[in-house]
């Protein structure tokens, strides 16, 4: 168990009700503690109700069984304290990269001069600059990733949720930005759940993994993950490939029920 | 309560349909009871807006005495016929337009230019060339209606994917079952909102027409049920072809969405 | 080759939007070649005497009387008026349908009593209750745009419901994490998201405001293009007819290319291609 719980699940369950259909049960007493400044990978199956446990926890949609605390405040709708980063960037698409990360912090009343400064720190940090002015339209799909995360890392939440950020990337793209991912991770240090279904992604940047269930989702297993990751050679080193071998094991079983289940 | 503007319910079987349809369509019960007190009260001279129930009886009697039928017939007739051809030769003009390159040089410019051309403009000429009678309508209607037939029908056999073109021709087909086969199908769906947009078109189109110059059909009762001061008459009437012009969407849809069932 | 083939063995810059001049200039050029060979079908066609004057007048007498109108300022009286119902009944219209669909899409009362009364509305051939309202409100400006916002507002209310309703969650979610309250979330989030949407559906109202303008001039009569050419059918005056269609044509084609002009200027961040289905 890490320092100090930063976001708490207790026994959360979570229902679909789409209309003229059978409810889903897309959460199980799901329970969960992650620790101030922990990086915690969700991993799962597709459709194991992973992003579902992570829109919760941002309060996006309403927890009906159970309990979600964070700094031991119960969650009643999102809030500047939890960021978030879609798969599908969420860029809005009719301002331009500094209009996008200048937008929170407006919300956050900050005074012109700061506001634009610190746009421009963020902006340079994601490795954006001279892009302010591009609309999300004239950016690649890993630009308009990095505008995502500065434009949620510039009101610096506390806590930083990812929903299978990279997965609409091409792999080349993909491990550029999980190595620039880890970078930002280490100099600010947020506590951050990060969903993903693609184990290595997971092993490589988590230091805990929690392991989900097909549907309806529960956690089966939690992984520690702690590798030195400076070390260049860490993609192959022994003990990196005998975790993902690891995790993997755990995985399979459920993405072939979840296949199955999707089918049927 | 998640109701539907444009789409019809598509609750399979009636018994489970009509308890969602009442509360669904009680606004306007709503709006024909506050009619019908307007007039009752005395608010609003019945001059002007005759009670529903001495349009009902006018209805009635239209109907009875043969009336409104042999109008009716005559005013359908005209549509049917304007509508048909215009379905006919917009999309075969379409299709051609996307398949052959010489047809759509020649063609498109002159759709372009002639589309945006508001139709009811043809009416007088239509009276010039073809008289009061039927003819003037069916061509009226024809001509009205055969642009965005034709638009549509080019537009979405133009968006054929090229890959199923692919896969047909490598697969053995000739040119011309590639047409019927793979092209056609793929333009099917726009050509039917095509279609839908020209249903709405020509029944504007056959009012207008037959309001302005006619010796028959729904326009023209209307017109002479008005200038007589049978006003309750005229209600009646015109919620009729109201009512019909709904019917005919409402069926329409139906029809697509039976055609189209092999996309869902 | 047919069409399909070669947009398919085309460069891939060939078959996106074309920014370049050039291909833009020769495009346009091709297409005069077909207009102008049907203004050359029609002359030919009235001056050998295949079809009598009266039918079809030659497209130079035509001109020549849309010329006379402009000198006489006949047209520009006219033309003005149709424009000037037509727009205004067009902003009523465009204005309102917005606001009632965003009301629907986000208070559930207002939704539920606008939700029939929309969905049976919006396919009626509405040009029927024209007698009603001269009846109602006479023959004159107010009664023509009255009917022209009446046939108008539908298109706008259910693009703009479906646009409301359609925003990306993660639109909204993104917006609320940032700090935006629900008012805010509104203007800043939801219309612009719903803007090319909206867009559309406004530019399918305006040309049925024309059309419906143009059939209201004609049953109402007084000033205005339709008012003219239904005049000139009456004395069977073939030349104003056809110059009135000619007019009416090129106000429209105007009017319609205005529109999109202005899309394409407020949806500069706005990836499309497609054009949407209008009347």
């Amino acid at each position: 168990m890490p320092d100090a719980a930063h976001i708490v699940i207790d026994r959360v369950s979570h229902e679909y009700r789409p209309a003229r259909r059978r409810p889903v049960l897309a959460l199980d007493d799901v329970s969960l503690a992650v620790g101030e400044r922990e990086f915690l990978a969700l991993l799962g199956p597709s459709g194991c109700g992973k992003s579902t446990l992570l829109y919760l926890v941002g309060g996006f949609l309403p927890v009906e069984q159970g309990a979600i605390r964070v700094e031991g405040r119960a969650v009643d709708g999102p809030g500047p304290d939890r960021g978030i980063v879609f798969q599908h960037f969420a860029l809005f698409p009719w301002k331009t990269v500094m209009q996008n990360v200048l937008y929170g912090l407006e919300k956050k009343g900050l005074p012109r001069e700061e506001r634009l400064r610190v746009a421009r720190e963020f902006i340079e940090l994601v490795g954006l600059a001279g892009f302010e002015d591009s609309y999300p339209a004239q950016l690649s799909g890993g630009m308009k990733q990095r505008a995502a995360i500065a434009r949620t890392l510039a009101i610096d939440p506390s806590i930083l949720l990812m929903d299978e950020p990279f997965g609409a990337l091409d792999a080349q793209t993909r491990s550029l930005m999980q190595a620039e991912l880890l970078r930002i991770w280490q100099r600010s240090r947020k506590t951050v759940i990060f969903v993903t279904h693609d184990v290595q992604e997971a092993v490589f940047l988590a230091e805990r993994i929690a392991v989900m269930s097909a549907r309806p989702g529960h956690i089966k297993e939690i992984v520690e993950a702690r590798f030195d990751r400076a070390n260049p050679e860490l993609l192959r080193s022994r003990q990196f490939v005998e975790m993902v071998d690891h995790v993997w094991n755990l995985v399979r079983g459920e993405a072939i029920l979840a296949e199955r289940s999707g089918a049927a | 309560m998640t109701s539907e503007t444009v789409r019809v319910t598509s609750g399979t079987g009636i018994a489970n349909r009509i308890p969602a349809v009442v509360p669904r369509y009680l606004p306007l019960l709503l709006l024909a009871l506050g009619w019908e007190a307007l007039t009752r009260t005395g608010l609003v001279p019945t001059s002007a807006l005759p009670p529903l129930d001495t349009v009902a009886r006018a209805w009635y009697e239209l109907a009875s005495s043969g009336d409104l039928w042999t109008n009716g017939v005559a005013s359908m007739t005209r549509g049917a016929a304007g509508l048909g051809l215009a379905i006919a030769g917009g999309s075969l003009i379409g299709i051609l337009m996307a398949w052959y390159k010489p047809v759509r040089a020649a063609v498109n410019p002159i759709v372009q230019f002639f589309y945006p051309m508001p139709k009811s403009a043809l009416i007088p000429v239509m009276v010039l060339w073809l008289g009061f009678g039927d003819a003037s309508k069916v061509v009226l209607i024809f001509v009205g209606c055969l642009l965005p037939v034709t638009l549509a029908a080019f537009n979405g056999a133009r968006g054929t994917d090229e890959v199923l073109i692919w896969s047909a021709r490598s697969l053995g087909a000739s040119r011309a079952r590639v047409l019927w086969e793979i092209v056609l199908p793929s333009a099917l769906p726009e050509m039917l909102s095509g279609i839908r947009t020209a249903l709405a078109l020509s029944f504007v189109l056959l009012v207008s027409s037959e309001l302005i110059v006619a010796r028959q059909g729904f326009g023209y009762m209307i017109g002479w049920l008005g200038d007589g001061g049978a006003y309750d008459a005229m209600f009646a009437v015109v919620l009729t072809v109201a009512l019909l012009g709904f019917a005919a969407d409402r069926l329409y849809l139906m029809l697509v969405r039976r055609i189209l069932a092999w996309r869902e | 080759m047919s069409e399909i083939e070669t947009r398919f063995l085309a460069p891939p810059a060939a078959t996106g939007i074309r920014l370049d001049l050039t291909g833009a200039v020769t495009r346009r050029a091709g297409a005069i070649v077909p207009l102008l060979a049907v203004i050359v079908a029609w002359e030919a066609a009235s001056r050998s005497g295949i079809v009598t004057p009266f039918l079809l007048p030659p497209i130079s007498a035509v001109l020549g009387r849309v010329w006379e109108d402009a000198i006489s300022g006949e047209l520009a009286l006219n033309l003005g008026q149709t424009l000037f119902r037509s727009l205004a009944g067009f902003a009523i219209a465009g204005a309102g349908g917005v606001a009632l669909g965003i009301l629907m899409a986000r208070r559930r009362w207002v939704r539920w009593f606008f939700d029939p009364i929309v969905s049976v509305g919006f396919p009626m051939p509405k040009i029927a209750f024209l007698p009603i309202f001269m009846l109602w409100l006479g023959l004159y400006d107010v009664s023509k745009i009255s009917m022209a916002v009446f046939n108008a507002i539908f298109p706008v209310i259910t693009a703009t419901i479906a646009a409301a309703e359609g925003v990306d969650r993660p639109l909204l979610w993104s917006a609320r994490s940032l700090g935006a309250s629900e008012r805010q979330l509104l203007r800043e989030i939801i219309l612009p998201a719903a803007l090319p949407q909206i867009l559309t559906g406004l530019q399918v109202a305006l040309p049925i405001s024309m059309i419906v303008m143009i059939v209201t001039e004609m049953m109402m009569g007084g000033q205005g293009l339709g008012g003219a050419m239904i005049a000139a059918s009456r004395f069977a005056d073939s030349p104003g007819v056809f110059a009135g269609i000619v007019e009416i044509a090129v106000a429209g084609l105007c009017l319609v290319k205005g529109i999109a002009l202005l899309r394409g200027r407020l949806l500069a961040w706005h990836q499309e291609t497609q054009e949407p289905t209008t009347v």
